[in-house]
């Protein structure tokens, strides 16, 4: 009996298992012309560092101008003077949001920049980050063992600045309509003097709270140690409004 | 584009609902266009057999701008709209939905279906589908996924079907809608409160839709529905009617609606339309965003995401649930409807960002936190659909910062799949780690 060559009907599939490509997810690219001819890691980095030697410049300069009195005595007039010198720098920087959080960085994890102070440091950070192209910045400081001072000052209208951690004294003063979120606690004199926008603090709260708020809202997830002398503004604990309202005696414990 | 004039037949009907039929206020602005999104995404849904979820308060459009769209696209006249929805309550029944025996043949002992005109017609409306309670939306599961009615082991098949559902905020009647059945909308979209004024008008003239009845029609189409023929013959039937209706609204209201053939035609000048590089590379960077876990391979509702992540600065760190395969359908079956209708060569940037918000909002669940952090922020739109627009603020933000550098990685892994020896790109952002990993499942 002769036997039947194979059968060739049903063959859909290759039959060879060269045949059986992968097939490319990214076919559309194939024709694309690359527009980076070295690697762009390599251009990355090296357009990084460029900029963070220009912002700790902008820092060292301030240090050497301001520092001295802001160390020693936090006064309104002293912080506006160190902002000015700030902001001088920080114009003409061309820097993103996620500079400013590698700067946060950089301040406490190289030899690079010779010292952390709080209050000098908040005050660049703030200025930096009121003067960067983008709306939102997002600076993840939970990992620094320093506790920024005077962050979000002068936050102004349209701006959103999220920290996640803690800060120090002075969070958020003079905030000019920006909205600030602080997912840990901040210390005392959160949202002094500011004159609106939006304060969000997830966790706690020092004393002095809101002291000459002229506007604007604090929220504050955890509690509240203390207000300080609203002006005007609201302050909410837990969702319950606290001001204006039944006011607790400025600074009392409870 | 555009020599037959369709897209101006589809403006016309855009204008003719706006101005006559539904008063709204635009609330979309694409390439210098204002639209409203409810209309503009109903009619896209008419003409791209798209599934549509339509929200809002009671009372302002959201079933009546679905019948327009669906008499206007479909040339079936209102009355028979009206009689083929399927109304949501408590106590609706497969056989009000899909179809009951024929008791006259059940009394001599035959089996028959009668299918209701609900799962015949190509315009399909469920009004209130969140007050089905839960066990009940799934009786539609199947019908709304690929036009397949089966009752008493006897089926038939729509190839030509939309669905318009709408759904009420929460309130004491109603229930959630089941996942698998929201992941099955393409879209989600708001019928809003046009404001005081035009509410005002919208009140002095009372029977507007009036326009949109013809009796004499509605008649022969429920005979036709009736009728004891195969459904394959009552297709072509309803047909005939619907092309009469047509002419009756071209004549007495100066609209020219869409006969079978021209959606069709429609359908495939819409299918030849392809994503452009930036269309496709955002595209892909939305679904890397929506999908990526770095610690558990995908995103997956049941897992939470771990502290000290390094990607909490994408959407995968705000949700919960990983992107369906569907959504990226969705995505370019609207895009590809809007580029059309703006007689555009292709499907670009802006186009996607239109319709992004609309795909996503009622497929992202998000973490309790972000609902927490953002919903007392000032806005215009409903919730989800605002945290979408933001969510999609974002991404194309991102996008415009890398986009050059995302589509060198694409290119970079497209000459990686033809064989060349090349590293992959490296970024950032998870697309770039999803590039990685298509390649090494390549090697390996």
């Amino acid at each position: 009996m002769k036997s039947s060559p194979p059968s060739k009907k049903n063959s859909i599939l290759p039959s060879l298992k060269e045949n059986w490509i992968t097939k490319n997810p990214f076919e559309e690219f194939k024709t694309f012309a690359l527009s980076t001819p070295v690697l762009p890691l390599d251009q990355i980095v090296q357009s990084t560092e460029a900029i963070m030697d220009r912002i700790r410049w902008g820092y060292e300069k301030l240090l050497e101008e301001e520092a001295k009195e802001l160390v020693w005595m936090v006064q309104y007039n002293t912080i506006i003077k160190a902002y000015e010198v700030a902001e001088k720098y920080v114009k003409e920087i061309d820097y993103t949001a996620e500079d400013i959080e590698d700067f946060c960085f950089a301040l406490e994890n190289t030899q690079r920049i010779p010292y952390l102070i709080p209050g000098p440091a908040g005050i660049y950070i703030s200025a930096l980050c009121n003067y960067v192209k983008e709306e939102e910045i997002v600076l993840k400081l939970s990992e620094l063992k320093t506790e920024i001072n005077l962050i979000g000052f002068r936050l102004p209208k349209g701006k959103r600045l999220m920290i996640e951690g803690d800060t120090g004294d002075f969070t958020g003063i003079g905030l000019e309509g920006g909205e600030l979120v602080v997912e840990g606690n901040t210390k005392n004199w959160t949202g002094a003097g500011m004159r609106g926008g939006k304060i969000l603090i997830k966790k706690n709260i020092g004393l002095h709270t809101g002291e000459w708020m002229m506007g604007g809202e604090i929220y504050v997830g955890g509690r509240v140690r203390g207000l300080g002398n609203i002006v005007e503004g609201k302050v909410y604990e837990r969702d319950k409004l606290v001001y204006p309202g039944k006011v607790r005696y400025p600074n009392l414990y409870y | 584009m555009g020599k037959n004039g369709y897209q101006k037949q589809a403006r016309g009907i855009y204008q003719f609902i706006s101005e006559h039929l539904y008063f709204n206020r635009p609330d979309m602005d694409i390439k210098g266009e204002r639209f409203n999104s409810a209309i503009l995404l109903s009619l896209l849904t008419g003409l791209k057999r798209g599934k549509e979820l339509i929200i809002g308060e009671p009372g302002l459009g959201k079933t009546t701008s679905a019948e327009y769209v669906c008499c206007l696209i479909y040339q079936f006249p209102l009355g028979v709209i009206w009689g083929s929805e399927v109304s949501g309550h408590p106590e609706q029944t497969e056989e009000k939905i899909i179809g009951r025996p024929d008791l006259g043949k059940l009394n001599r002992g035959e089996e028959d279906v009668v299918w209701t005109n609900f799962s015949q017609i190509p315009a399909k409306i469920v009004d209130e589908i969140n007050r089905l309670p839960e066990t009940k939306q799934s009786m539609i599961l199947d019908g709304v996924d690929r036009g397949n009615w089966e009752y008493l082991n006897e089926m038939i098949i729509n190839e030509e079907y939309c669905l318009f559902a709408t759904a009420n905020y929460q309130d004491g009647g109603t229930n959630t809608i089941i996942a698998p059945l929201v992941d099955r909308f393409d879209v989600m979209v708001e019928s809003r409160y046009p404001g005081a004024n035009l509410s005002f008008l919208i009140g002095k003239d009372k029977r507007k839709d009036h326009v949109l009845r013809h009796p004499k029609y509605e008649k022969d189409l429920y005979h036709v529905l009736k009728a004891k023929i195969a459904y394959e013959k009552k297709i072509s039937k309803m047909g005939e009617v619907c092309k009469a209706y047509g002419e009756y609204l071209d004549e007495t209201l100066g609209v020219k609606s869409f006969q079978r053939e021209d959606r069709d035609q429609i359908r495939t000048e819409m299918e030849n339309l392809e994503l452009n590089l930036d269309a496709s590379a955002l595209t892909r960077m939305v679904l890397a965003e929506l999908s990526f876990c770095e610690r558990y391979g995908q995103k997956r509702v049941v897992e939470n995401c771990e502290e000290g992540c390094h990607y909490t600065g994408y959407l995968c760190h705000q949700i919960k649930n990983c992107a369906s395969n569907r959504l990226p359908s969705s995505i370019k079956q609207y895009a590809q409807g809007l580029a059309w209708l703006l007689e555009d060569s292709e499907i670009d940037l802006e186009h996607i960002l239109a319709v992004l918000p609309y795909t996503l909002a009622h497929r992202i669940q998000w973490k309790d936190e972000i609902l927490s952090q953002k919903e007392r922020s000032k806005r215009d739109d409903p919730f989800p659909i605002f945290l979408a627009k933001e969510a999609v603020k974002a991404i194309s933000h991102r996008y415009r910062e890398q986009s050059e550098h995302l589509k060198d990685a694409l290119a970079v892994g497209s000459k990686i799949f033809q064989g060349e020896e090349l590293e992959p790109i490296e970024g950032d952002h998870p697309i770039y780690l999803e590039v990685k990993k298509d390649i090494d499942s390549r090697k390996s």
